[in-house]
Order: structure tokens, then C-alpha cells, then sequence
């Protein structure tokens, strides 16, 4: 008994004891073994003590509350937080994944040098293991000479997914004390900046919204993925829930997409759109909105003597219509919005001139209605327009700031850091060369991108062509260029001739190319804070409680940041030692709490450690029959002046929601010699053809999809498995093609085919699926990884990002992810 | 009768030789096949959980047990109801039966997930419920009777009258099992290809269909293929009954084939499907032709029909055709999946894997190697 | 005794598969092999396509065609809450229950690894289970189907009997929004975002998942073959109600 119960696995038994042995002891197959071998195994055992700790989900940025469970020191089981706004208990499909993750058996196990000098895909690069110590004296000796040499700029930190003041919250100061324009770029330009900036050059505020879905009556969505992908989707989910199944009347929704995905499946009308025709979409959505005049007179204003003027083709005088929280309505109509008609549109769109006029008039009836819209509609070179004419739509409604609309997200009420940075500036900091430099990026650069929040997707290019220089040493958080990066062969260059420093937990492709690994924890190891994405506008904030301790050689990347800084010679180490570490640091964030406590009764840190969430309801702004009020305890009462609408509601130059926008009128010359639009009308919402680059003539759309566990879902095997769920093929996901499209180039149902653009190609499998475009390829962003675990390596389809071509909205930054056009062909 | 004598010799060291060369067969795939088996598992079988659970063993397994009863059966009623002139195959086919069922069940027990378990938890789960609770019971006792009848001819000069209880008792089994085996797949009401009450009817034509097959193919066997060596009263009883049987018997399988057939391309049931695709296959056209048709054409011209090779042939052939009919009616009752779906094509597809195959060879080489151990030692061709 | 029974309103699930993944995480399932799935079927032609799910979990049936085929009892209805649960020391492997479910919801330990590489590989058992991943759950009661299999059985949902039978006794309704019933809902339904699924006793009159069934008319998944399934689905207020059967009982009822 004892022989067969010490876990002689059929392999194991064969290496045994020899094939030929196997013969004779089995006899009738492996089963009779296993009969014997199991028969000890199988009694009930009871299990130890279970730990529940508070953390939130890290694969998407919606910020989840959830609980972990813990039993015999292994992390089991993962459910949403009952008392935490967000997940309110429920988890979405992602949420069950992090015990795999924590698990995934790729991990890096310590800090790793590199020890191979060559740089390339089939490089292995010779890791060898080294001391945290070492690793962080390396780092240190690099940058301290930098400095030393006066070329500390060509030192950059790029993050992806920044969680709070303890991660990516600290990278600001150590920019501005070690002195580099680019400490820190983040990845919001390869995210959805495109949303951001196009509102924000109406509303001036330059945020995402946060929604009042649970009120609204109807929800136009261009190209959003609620039921995907759209942040927060497990509360998305909840939501919906509540408002297609309890509510009253139940919540209309009309989606907008380039393929039948669950969002358009369970919406009330779906509209399968041309891509980067959003646009179009809109503006004669507004045009149907003013001539049957079903526009909000309280928020919009209107005809000084109550007569409806807008009538298609013909120009209105503004001195007839009296604008409320709007500035240039007349001026759109007449430069843009007369000609704008559902016939229009349709001609456009590929839509039909019926289902748009339903759609607008339902819109323009529907009250209180929200458009909302992400990167499917603005990851296009015509982004911004398409945004504004989105957005343009929550003004005519009147849902700017209403019950059931839209608002902006509040922050929390943290304390001050341990210390103030101001007063470990040294001269060097204050006033050494780098001050003169561009970013590498060239954001806010008249050679680059002037009006972007961050240009990520450039600072591989830029620094492989030396222009405006060529980097030194690069360090990453949270972000795998190479891949996420459009067309990330030219990173490949680019990191050959860079110190790159790592700070991923897993290997990636850009782990690859890195001369140092300091690895972080995974999410349910770290102490740290996370403040709310936004959400339902009233400010919240979030702490990860180590489940267990670190299972490897890992340190939380707040604190690889301190301890870097801690060797970097003047007053800044100075700083970091005061700091100390990031659990000293997010103790004096949550001292903020005792002058404001949570509704939760979170008022300090081991409060805030037990809940796992500070949040304070409700949201102080409300527009309310043509007026703003500020919350007074019991009810929006206190009216607020034009003044402080504008410095808190609509952060224009007049205060109002500008449909002419200032912001890009102050611009005019640049947009208008960068793009060549007409400096008349570009501050419009208008309509603009998308450039579709790639020489290819078919659109190829690449949606994240619910099961993307960020930077993680390709190699997850359960992820994997349910990864495509419409098409899937449990071990496959395909890449959707019309039937019709397949047969006039001869591809069959299920074959490998062939994707091609000027920069490449990929190949994968292709499924027909009659609710995709007929001039539309779609997969899913997820496989191709050649680097990233076992399970990702070199499951197709292959990455798009080669073949998706590098270029971004002029204004926004957005890089245009779904605007590449390409071939496809059997192989 | 001194050739034949001499013959017999040969044909002695000719058992020895098949013997020898299918125990070298059963060395070699039973060895790759459990080997296969320690290594990947049940991985080494093409089965999966999308539907097809029941894969080419499970049909090796009903093929060569339904042989085993058809044998039986053949012989019992022989006894019962032959008489005299079937005296020479009757011992033959008990022993075949025998074989066959080792080889069956063999590769049952390569498949099972535990088939030690299974000896004691099936005989005492007294699960009254379940069709494989009584086949299994209905086996043993079956292979009981197998050898109590067989022992009890090991006299030269035993009668068929003395044996007549014994006989019935073995029939009554041997029907009982097949009619069970039927059961478990015509009892899925919700699997309109396999469910019909007339499943145990159609599937003891099938079995006897087998055993009249197999008693003339081995039969021939034994005298190595030599028709000079086999024995005038074997010639006579082949000639004169038993290849009318078996055209008789091929025709009755015709009619329950082609009538499920038609029955199931008319029918709209979800799982009948199936039909569109089976028959129009190639596999079920050479059953259909080679392996039913053209054995009863060879068995009822006059001019083929006492032919010692037509009548080799034709047996090989419909055993043939009976190995495809158990693969299309095991596997094709599986093939449209319970749901469509994104993971479902509309057919399952399903190959048997090397290993699948090995079984075949595995219960071919260990039952012929039992065969031929039995037609060497227990002289079954004897008159006595 | 309860007679524990699952609603899924088909008009709210929004196809997210966190049931699955949930399932998946609570009972160490393997990747692809799901106790809990959710089909995807589409109909129509561009541009007017209707894209369709459907959750599937065990139907743990009033009537299991499962349970009466099995040759040794490893299949078995539990008397006392109506689950359909394995005796993983009795079942030999012979997947007959496989073949008279309909439901299409047992699935055979030992097949090939749908997601390659096999994870049974990555995290080998050394206790002659199928494989021993760091992150399996701690209950484990294989005369009951619960924990990590051993080689050679079927394996099938639980409509999670570690955390259900656990309940305290009496309860109509296991709502995962009641906090201090949270811990006893099955994962399937304790993650539904849209609250799509409701878990409840149908044994008592009073009970949500009864109440649904009457107001939303609730129904059975192919009832015809007389399973009678404890999992019901709401498709929709408008939808006229299906007879389930044709045949009644002595009070009138199918």
C-alpha cells in the first residue's frame, strides 16, 4: 500500500519501472493501478481556518472591492466585496482569475540581470539571478551619473495601469527631483485619451465621465463594449441587471459597434456602424434633434421667440437664439449641422436613414439619455471630431451634470505625503540642464503632439531615430510596449540600444529586451492604494491588503521607486529616506480620513485596511431645471453662480459647454497646419473621413473583450478557454470574417488565413460569423504573445499590433488602434 | 482418410503457427496500446466531453461481445434444434464464443476508468436501474454457462439431448444479453438514432447475423483455408443449412439497417441528422454493398454458393460490415451534439486514434490466440 | 428537507461567463471543461443578426436519467436537498452517464486537456488526484464529487453542496445580498452581476425561485424527456408558456 500511494503518476510509473516492466505489473491498462493507488486518497478531509482579506481586482482598470480567501496559506477563492460600491458582492468574469494569477507558474521568482548583451526575439536573454540590493544599485550608479553628466533626461519611466499615490502616484516627484521631462509618461494615449480631450474641448474639464446610468431612460453607445470591456464592467453589469430587468421603465439602449457582440445582443436596437463613421452618426443624431426641435430649452437655451428656425439647409441668424449653458449652437448648425441629414449619414455610416432618424428621435424624446462612447468611435484620425459630435449630444439632451446623465469623478480626501518634495529640490532639480529639454514623446511640442495628455506610442520611435535624443535608461510599470505599442517592431529596435529595467511581475515580450528584472508582487501580495476610476462622480478610495506574504523574491514597485531614490546622491535620497516606504506613505494618505470619514466609518488606516474602501456619497453637483446646485447635506439647494460653474462644471474659457470650442480655436493655426483643416470651422464638431493606412482593404477592428485580464488574460489557460465566447472554439479564437466576404476571396469556414498590412502580416483561424461587417476583420486583442508563459506562446492569432500601423489622432494623441485597414488571404 | 489424418497434422502445427503469431500481435499492440495508455491516459483515445463519449473501443467491446452471443446462439439452437448435423461446429463456436467475449471484454477493460473497481462495485450496487448493472450480471452467468457447456462435451460421446437444458439455459442468456445490450442504447429516449424499442430485436439478427459469420469463417480457419482438409460432413452442413442461414440472416440485418435508415432521413428528430451524412458516406455504402449485398448475391447463386471461397468471403465480409454497422450505430448516435453552439459544430468529428485502433488488433490477437490455443488442445473440429 | 432549485432569467444575463469562471475558480475546474457553461448561438444574416446565450449548469433533475443508469450507484440523487451528486469511490469510469445525460453536463476526468499545456501536468498530484494546483479550494469530500478527482470518473456540478448543504437549515431563500447568507449561495449565482440567477428551495411555496417561476413563467430545458429539471429559466415576461409535458399527475400538474 505503501508503494502505490506515493503518488506514482502513469508517467512517473513508466519511468519506473521501463515499458516493458509497465506490461507485466498492469496487466489490463492503467485503470487497475488506479483503482489500488486511489483507494487511500479518498476520504473527506476538513480544512483548516479561512482569512478573508480586502483587496481590489487588477484586471481592468474598474477597481473591484474583493475579498480574498485564504486557507492553509494558499489563496483559494476570490468574490466581490458585499459592502463595496463597486462590486457590491458580484464579480465579473475576470474577477474569479487572480488566484491563477498569483499562481501562474511563469512568475519571475527574484531580480534577474541580464547577462546575453544581444537584444532579439530569438535571444534568450541569460538571466541570472541577483541580489534586490544589486539590482538596485545598478539602477542607482546609472542614474546617479546621468545626473552627474547633466543628461538625467534621458532617463524615462513609462507606466501603463497606475493604481494610486503609492505606485505611480510617486513617479511625478521623483521626475521632477531627479530632474527629467519624462518621470513618468503614462500610456493614456494607447488607452483612451481620445475621449478624454475631445470632451475636454467642449467641457473643458478633460476627464472620463462618471454615469448615472441606474436613472437614465436611454444609452447610446458608440463603440463602447459595455458588456465587454467598459469600465466599471462588473458594475456595468449590475446595472444592467437593474435596468432591463427591475426598473421602471426599463432603460432603452441603442449600441453602435462594427460586429453583433453581447452589448449589441441585448440592446434594444443595434446598429452596426462603418468604422470611424461614428461621427457621422452624431451629427445628423443633432441635426434630426434640432429640427424637430426635441433639444433641452433648460440646458441649451432657445429661440428668443419660441419658433424652431432649424430647418435642413437652411442657416439661422444667432442673434435669434438665446444660448443658456451652451456658446455656439447657431454657429455648429450653420457651419456643420444644417446639411447633416439622417440621408446623409446613412450614405456614410452604412446604416439605414430609418434606424438613424429612430435612433435620434428616440434619443431626443427619451429623458434623461446619455451618449457615451469609447475608443470604438475615436481611435481614428477624425477621433476627436467623432468624440465632440458624441458628446456634443449629452448637451442637447441636457445630461450634463443631471440625474440619469453624466458627470465628472471627485478624488478622494487623502493627507499630505510624509514630507513635501519642495523642499528637497537642489539646484540641479530647480534649474539643471534638463529643464530645456522636450519629452521624449514630444506631448505638448509643436513638432509633436501639441494638445496630448501623453504620447507613449512615440517614445520608442523617437528614441530610435534620436529625435528630439536618444534615451539611455528606461524603466517600465505596468506597460509591455513592444506589444501593446502599434507596430512594436520598431520597440524592438528602439530597447536594443536602451538599459531597459522591468518591473513586471511576469515576463513579457518587453521583459525580454530588459537589461534588469526587479519584479513586483502580484496584486493580492501588495499594500496599496487605489482611488476610484470614475464611477458615480462622489469620491471613493481603495487599499490591496496582502492576502499572503510575497510568494517569491518580489518587492511592491512603490517601493523598488523609494529605494531607488534612496541612492540617488543630494537631497532627494533625502526625501525617499524620509518617505521610507510605501506602507509609511499610504498611513499618512489615509490620516486625511479623520477630518472626513468614509460613510463606511473608515476613519484611518487599519479602518480603511478592514473595509478595504473609503467613499463618501453623494455627488455634491446636480443641474437641476436649468440651474447648477451644490448638496447641502439634505438636497441639491445651494444654487451656484455662473462663476463657480465654470470653475468647477465647465472648465471653459466662458463657462459654458462650448459646441464652438475655444480650447481648439486658441489652436487654430497649429491643428490647422498639422491636420489641414480649415481654421474656420475645426473647433466644430464636424464631420471628417478617417485615414486608413495599412494598404490593405478590409477595416481590421481588435476589441478588448470581457475575458482580457490585463496583461495577463493570454496566459491564463481558463481565460483562454472561454476567451471568444461568440465564435469560440474553446482552444481557438478566430478571427471573424462574413461569410461573404470569405467566399469572394475563397477562404472556408474555420481555414488559416493570412492577415497582411504594409508592415507585415499574421496569420490565425477565421470563423464566419454573419454579424460581422462585410468590410470588417475582428478578433480579439489578446494572443500572439511570444513571450509572456507557456500557455500565450505563439497562440494565434498572431498580435495585431504588427500589423497595426503607428499613427494618432494630431490632437488627441489617441493612437489609432482600429483604423488600420488590411488584407486578408487563405494560406 | 489417411490425407486427412495427415492434414490434420498440418493443420495442428498451422494453429501453433496462428497461435504463436497472434500472441507476437497481442505482445506488440497490447504492449504500444498500454504503454500509450500509461503515458497519456485516457488521452490516448480521441474521445472528448463534447459529446462523444463512447468511442471506437465501446464498439470493439458490443462487437465482439454480440459476435460471442450470435456464437452462442448458433450453437445452442443447434443443440436445440439442429440436431446431428450441426455436431461439428458446435463446439467450435462455444470455444469462439468464448475467445471472442476475452477479447471484447479486454479492451472493456482498457477503456474503464476502473476496471477492478468495477468487478465488485457493479455486482453488489444492486442497481436494479441500470442496463449495464443487468448486462454485466447477464455476462457472467452467460460466461458461465459458456464453460459448463463446454466442459461438459470435453467427453467424445456426450448427446445433444443431454445437453438440451444446459443449451437453453445458454441461449436464454446469451438472447438476454444481447437483448440488454440493445437496451442500453435503445433505452436513451432523447437519442432518436439509437432509441427504439426494436433495438434488441434488430441487435439479436445482428448477433446471429455474427455468429453464422464467424462459425464458417473459423471453421475454414481451422482447416487453414484448405477446403481438400475440411471434412465432408462440415461441407455438407455448410452447403446444405448454413449458408442459407446466413443469406437469410444478412437479409433480415438488411431490412432493420434499411428501415432505420428511411425512418431516419424522413425524420426531423434533433440527432437524427446524423442519417443525412451517414448514408450517404462511403463507409456505409461498402457496408451496404460489399459487406451485406454482395455476400447474399455470392450465398444465393447457385453457382457461388457451395464455393468454399465464396463462402469465406462472403462470412469475412459481413463481419466486416458488422464491425462498420456497431461503429456507425455506437458512434453515430453521438454525433450531433445535445446543443448547438459556438463550440458545437454541427457534427462532432471523431477518428479512432492509433491507440483506439491497437485495441482492435488487441481483441483480434488475443482472441484468435485463445481460438487457436482451443483448436489445438481441445480438438474442437472432432466428429465426437 | 429542501429541494434546492436554481432561476436563470435569460431577459437580464448579460453572457459575461462569470458564472463560469466563477464555477471554475470555487471548484478547480479544468480549463474548458466547464460544469457551468454558457452557449453562444447566432441566427440571421448581416445586417440583421440575432446573437443568443444560454447558461447551463447541472439541471440537478427531479427525474435523473443519470442517476438510474449508473452501474454502481456513483451517481446519485441526495434525498435530503435534491442534489445530483458522485461517489467518486464508486464510479468505475464507464461514462454511461455521460451518454443519458442530455443536459450534456458530466464530463470524463481523464480527457484529453482541451487548453495545452495540460495544467494537470504543470501541477502534478502527489496524492493519486488528477493534478494539485496551489489554489484549490480547501473542501474536499470525493464521496460527494467535491474537491480535486481522481483519476478515472466523471465529474459534474455540485450546485456547490459544500457551501449549500451548509445553509442554515429552513431558509427559503440562499440571496448572495443578504450578507450572512452570502457564503452559502453557489459561486454561479453569488457572482451574477446582473443578478440573473436566484437560488432557493422550491419545496417551499413561499420561496423567490417559486415566485419567479409563477409571475415570469418559468421553464424547464427539454422537458420532454422527463427529467424535471431543479434549474428553471425566464425568457422573457412576453413569452407565452410552453407546455412543459404532456402528461399530468394525479393533481393535474406535470
Amino acid at each position: 500500500m505503501d508503494i502505490l500511494s506515493t503518488g506514482l503518476s502513469r508517467r512517473r510509473f513508466l519511468q519506473a519501472s521501463g515499458t516493458a516492466g509497465a506490461l507485466g505489473a498492469v496487466g489490463l491498462g492503467g485503470g487497475a493501478l488506479t483503482t489500488l493507488r486511489e483507494a487511500e486518497a479518498q476520504a473527506a478531509t476538513t480544512p483548516g481556518e479561512t482569512r478573508i482579506t480586502k483587496n481590489i481586482c487588477h484586471q481592468c482598470p474598474a477597481r473591484c472591492g474583493i475579498d480574498v480567501y485564504t486557507t492553509n496559506g494558499r489563496v483559494h477563492a476570490i468574490y466581490g466585496t458585499a459592502d463595496h460600491p463597486i462590486s457590491n458582492g458580484k464579480l465579473c468574469p475576470k474577477g474569479p482569475l487572480g488566484t491563477y494569477i498569483l499562481y501562474d507558474p511563469d512568475r519571475f521568482k527574484g531580480p534577474m540581470k541580464r547577462t546575453n548583451p544581444n537584444k532579439g526575439r530569438n535571444e534568450d536573454p541569460g538571466f541570472v539571478p541577483i541580489s534586490w540590493e544589486e539590482a538596485l544599485d545598478t539602477v542607482a550608479e546609472r542614474l546617479n551619473t546621468l545626473r552627474d553628466q547633466g543628461e538625467s533626461h534621458r532617463f524615462a519611466l513609462c507606466y501603463g495601469r497606475g493604481w494610486g499615490a503609492s505606485c505611480a502616484g510617486l513617479q511625478g516627484t521623483f521626475g521632477s527631483l531627479y530632474g527629467s521631462p519624462n518621470v513618468a509618461i503614462g500610456h493614456s494615449s494607447m488607452c483612451s485619451d481620445g475621449s478624454i480631450i475631445s470632451k475636454k474641448a467642449l467641457d473643458g474639464v478633460g476627464g472620463y465621465n462618471a454615469y448615472d446610468y441606474a436613472n437614465a431612460n436611454m444609452l447610446l453607445m458608440f463603440g463602447v463594449g459595455f458588456l465587454e470591456a467598459f469600465r466599471p464592467y462588473n458594475n456595468n453589469m449590475q446595472v444592467w441587471g437593474y435596468i432591463r430587468g427591475v426598473k421602471v421603465p426599463k432603460t432603452r439602449i441603442t449600441a453602435v459597434d462594427i460586429h453583433i457582440n453581447t452589448t449589441l445582443a441585448g440592446s434594444d436596437r443595434a446598429l452596426m456602424i462603418k468604422p470611424g463613421t461614428d461621427g457621422a452618426l452624431a451629427l445628423a443624431i443633432a441635426h434630426v434633434i434640432l429640427t424637430e426641435g426635441l433639444w433641452e430649452r433648460s440646458f441649451v437655451g432657445d429661440f428668443t421667440d419660441g419658433v424652431n428656425r432649424f430647418k435642413t439647409g437652411e442657416r439661422v441668424s444667432p442673434s435669434l437664439f438665446e444660448e443658456k449653458w451652451v456658446k455656439g449652437l447657431v454657429d455648429w448648425w450653420n457651419t456643420e449641422l444644417k446639411d447633416r441629414t439622417p440621408a446623409w449619414a446613412a450614405e456614410i455610416t452604412d446604416l439605414y436613414e430609418r434606424d438613424i432618424l429612430a435612433t435620434a428621435r428616440e434619443f431626443g424624446t427619451t429623458r434623461p439619455s446619455i451618449a457615451l462612447f469609447e475608443r470604438g468611435a475615436h481611435a481614428h484620425s477624425n477621433g476627436v471630431l467623432n468624440g465632440m459630435a458624441i458628446h456634443a449630444l449629452n448637451a442637447l439632451v441636457g445630461s450634463l451634470y443631471a440625474k440619469g446623465g453624466l458627470m465628472s469623478q471627485m478624488g478622494p480626501s487623502y493627507g499630505p505625503m510624509p514630507v513635501d518634495a519642495k523642499d528637497f529640490m537642489d539646484d540641479y532639480a530647480l534649474n539643471g540642464p534638463w529643464k530645456t529639454q522636450p519629452r521624449i514623446d514630444l506631448k505638448g511640442h509643436k513638432d509633436g503632439y501639441l494638445l496630448a495628455n501623453n504620447m507613449l506610442q512615440e517614445l520608442g520611435p523617437n528614441s530610435l531615430a534620436g529625435n528630439p535624443y536618444k534615451l539611455d535608461t528606461v524603466m517600465f510599470y505596468q506597460t509591455n510596449p513592444i506589444w501593446t505599442a502599434p507596430n512594436g517592431q520598431v520597440w524592438e529596435e528602439a530597447l536594443k540600444e536602451v538599459f531597459v529595467i522591468d518591473t513586471s511581475p511576469f515576463p513579457g515580450e518587453t521583459a525580454m529586451f530588459a537589461d534588469l528584472i526587479l519584479p513586483d508582487h502580484t496584486y493580492l501580495e501588495r499594500l496599496q492604494d487605489a482611488p476610484t476610476y470614475p464611477f458615480q462622480g462622489w469620491p471613493m478610495t481603495q487599499l490591496r491588503v496582502p492576502a499572503i506574504a510575497p510568494l517569491y523574491d518580489t518587492q511592491y514597485f512603490g517601493d523598488t521607486l523609494i529605494e531607488i531614490g534612496k541612492r540617488i546622491k543630494g537631497p532627494m535620497g533625502d526625501y525617499y529616506k524620509a518617505l521610507d516606504n510605501t506602507e509609511n506613505v499610504i498611513r499618512h494618505l489615509a490620516k486625511g480620513f479623520a477630518t472626513d470619514p468614509g460613510d463606511n466609518g473608515v476613519n484611518d488606516f487599519e479602518s480603511w485596511k478592514e473595509k478595504g474602501v473609503w467613499y463618501k456619497k453623494p455627488y455634491i453637483y446636480r443641474f437641476v431645471d436649468g440651474e447648477f446646485y451644490t448638496w447641502d447635506g439634505q438636497d441639491y439647494a445651494i444654487l451656484m453662480t455662473e462663476e463657480e460653474v465654470k470653475e468647477s462644471l465647465f472648465k471653459t474659457d466662458s463657462g459654458k459647454f462650448e459646441l464652438r470650442s475655444g480650447w481648439l480655436e486658441s489652436n487654430a493655426d497649429w491643428i490647422a497646419r498639422k491636420t489641414g483643416r480649415d481654421p474656420r470651422t475645426l473647433m466644430f464638431p464636424h464631420w471628417e473621413e478617417p485615414v486608413h493606412p495599412g494598404g490593405g482593404d478590409l477595416y481590421m477592428v481588435t476589441p478588448k473583450v470581457a475575458m482580457h485580464a490585463e496583461g495577463r488574460g493570454a496566459n491564463i489557460p481558463i481565460a483562454i478557454a472561454t476567451l471568444q465566447p461568440v465564435l469560440g472554439g474553446r482552444k481557438t479564437a478566430y478571427i471573424e470574417i462574413n461569410p461573404q466576404t470569405a467566399r469572394a476571396r475563397g477562404i472556408a469556414n474555420g481555414s488559416r488565413v493570412r492577415l497582411s498590412s504594409d508592415l507585415g502580416s499574421i496569420e490565425g483561424y477565421c470563423k464566419y460569423y454573419e454579424g460581422c461587417r462585410p468590410d470588417t476583420i475582428v478578433f480579439p486583442m489578446e494572443h500572439g504573445h511570444w513571450a509572456m508563459g507557456r500557455w500565450a506562446k505563439d497562440r494565434l492569432p498572431g498580435h495585431c499590433g504588427e500589423i497595426t500601423v503607428n499613427q494618432s489622432d494630431r490632437i488627441t494623441g489617441q493612437c489609432s488602434y482600429y483604423t488600420t485597414k488590411v488584407s486578408i488571404e487563405a494560406v | 482418410m489417411t490425407s486427412v489424418t495427415v492434414t490434420n497434422k498440418e493443420i495442428a502445427s498451422k494453429q501453433l503457427g496462428i497461435m504463436l503469431l497472434a500472441l507476437i500481435g497481442l505482445l506488440f499492440a497490447g504492449g504500444l496500446a498500454i504503454s500509450n495508455l500509461m503515458t497519456a491516459g485516457h488521452a490516448a483515445f480521441n474521445t472528448d466531453n463534447l459529446g462523444l463519449f463512447w468511442g471506437f473501443p465501446i464498439v470493439i467491446y458490443d462487437y465482439f461481445l454480440l459476435t460471442s452471443t450470435g456464437l452462442a446462439m448458433v450453437a445452442s439452437m443447434a443443440l436445440i434444434f439442429g440436431g446431428e448435423d450441426y455436431r461439428p461446429i458446435i463446439r467450435r463456436a462455444l470455444w469462439l464464443a468464448l475467445a471472442g467475449l476475452l477479447g471484447g471484454v479486454a479492451v472493456l477493460m482498457m477503456e474503464l476508468g476502473h476496471p477492478l473497481r468495477a468487478l465488485w462495485a457493479i455486482p453488489f450496487s444492486f442497481a436494479f436501474s441500470s442496463p449495464l448493472y443487468w448486462k454485466v450480471m447477464a455476462v457472467s452467468f452467460y460466461v458461465l454457462s459458456l464453460v459448463i457447456l463446454q466442459a461438459r462435451m470435453m467427453k467424445p460421446d456426450w448427446q445433444t439431448q443431454d445437453l438440451r437444458i444446459n443449451a437453453m439455459v445458454t441461449l436464454a442468456l446469451a438472447l438476454a444479453v444481447t437483448a440488454i445490450a440493445g437496451v442500453v442504447y435503445g433505452s436513451q429516449s432523447f437519442r432518436p438514432f439509437w432509441a427504439s424499442g426494436d433495438i434488441p430485436v434488430a441487435f439479436i439478427f445482428e448477433s446471429l447475423l455474427g455468429g453464422l459469420a464467424f462459425i464458417i469463417f473459423f471453421t475454414y480457419l481451422a482447416y487453414a483455408f484448405n477446403p481438400a482438409a475440411v471434412p465432408a460432413s462440415v461441407k455438407k452442413l455448410f452447403n446444405d443449412r448454413l449458408t442459407n442461414l446466413l443469406a437469410l440472416a444478412i437479409f433480415i440485418h438488411l431490412l432493420f439497417v434499411l428501415a432505420r435508415m428511411s425512418s431516419g432521413l424522413y425524420g426531423n428528430a434533433e440527432g437524427l441528422q446524423v442519417w443525412q451524412t451517414l448514408a450517404t458516406s462511403r463507409l456505409f455504402f461498402a457496408e451496404i454493398f460489399i459487406g451485406l449485398l454482395l455476400p447474399l448475391v455470392l450465398l444465393v447463386n447457385p453457382r457461388t454458393r457451395i464455393r468454399p471461397w465464396a463462402q469465406i468471403l462472403a462470412a469475412l465480409l459481413v463481419m466486416n460490415a458488422l464491425l462498420i454497422a456497431r461503429y456507425e450505430y455506437i458512434i453515430g448516435g453521438q454525433l450531433v451534439p445535445l446543443f448547438k453552439g459556438a463550440w458545437a459544430p454541427p457534427l462532432l468529428n471523431y477518428a479512432p486514434s492509433p491507440t483506439e485502433w491497437l485495441l482492435l488488433l488487441v481483441a483480434i490477437f488475443l482472441s484468435n490466440a485463445v481460438n487457436a490455443f482451443g483448436e489445438m488442445t481441445l480438438r474442437l473440429g472432432r466428429e465426437g | 428537507m429542501a429541494k434546492w432549485g436554481m432561476v436563470i432569467d435569460l431577459d437580464t444575463c448579460t453572457g459575461c461567463q462569470a458564472c463560469t469562471t466563477a464555477c471554475a475558480m470555487e471548484n478547480n475546474r479544468l480549463p474548458g471543461e466547464n460544469w457551468q457553461d454558457v452557449l453562444f448561438y447566432h441566427e440571421g444574416t448581416y445586417p440583421n443578426v440575432k446573437l443568443m446565450w444560454f447558461p447551463r449548469p447541472c439541471m440537478h433533475c427531479e427525474n435523473p436519467s443519470c442517476v438510474s443508469v449508473c452501474p454502481t450507484k456513483a451517481t446519485y440523487k441526495d434525498p435530503d436537498g435534491g442534489f445530483v451528486l458522485m461517489d467518486y469511490n464508486k464510479c468505475i469510469g464507464c461514462k454511461y452517464c455521460q451518454v443519458a445525460c442530455p443536459y450534456g453536463v458530466r464530463f470524463y476526468v481523464d480527457e484529453k486537456a482541451v487548453v495545452q499545456p495540460d495544467i494537470r501536468g504543470v501541477f502534478p498530484s502527489e496524492a493519486g488526484r488528477q493534478w494539485d494546483p496551489p489554489y484549490k479550494g480547501p473542501q474536499d469530500d470525493p464521496s460527494r464529487g467535491i474537491g480535486i478527482q481522481p483519476h478515472g470518473v466523471v465529474s459534474k456540478c455540485t450546485f456547490c453542496y459544500h457551501k449549500v448543504s451548509k445553509a442554515p437549515k429552513g431558509v427559503a431563500d440562499l440571496d448572495e445580498d443578504i450578507p450572512e447568507l452570502k457564503e452559502y449561495v453557489p459561486a454561479c449565482v453569488r457572482v451574477c452581476a446582473p443578478k440573473a440567477r436566484f437560488f432557493g428551495d422550491l419545496d417551499q411555496p413561499q420561496s423567490m425561485v417559486n415566485k419567479l417561476i409563477a409571475d415570469k413563467r418559468g421553464v424547464r430545458l427539454k422537458d420532454e424527456t422527463g427529467n424535471k429539471p431543479q434549474v428553471y429559466y425566464l425568457s422573457g415576461g412576453a413569452t407565452a408558456s410552453v407546455p412543459s409535458l404532456r402528461s399530468m399527475n394525479d393533481s393535474g400538474q406535470s
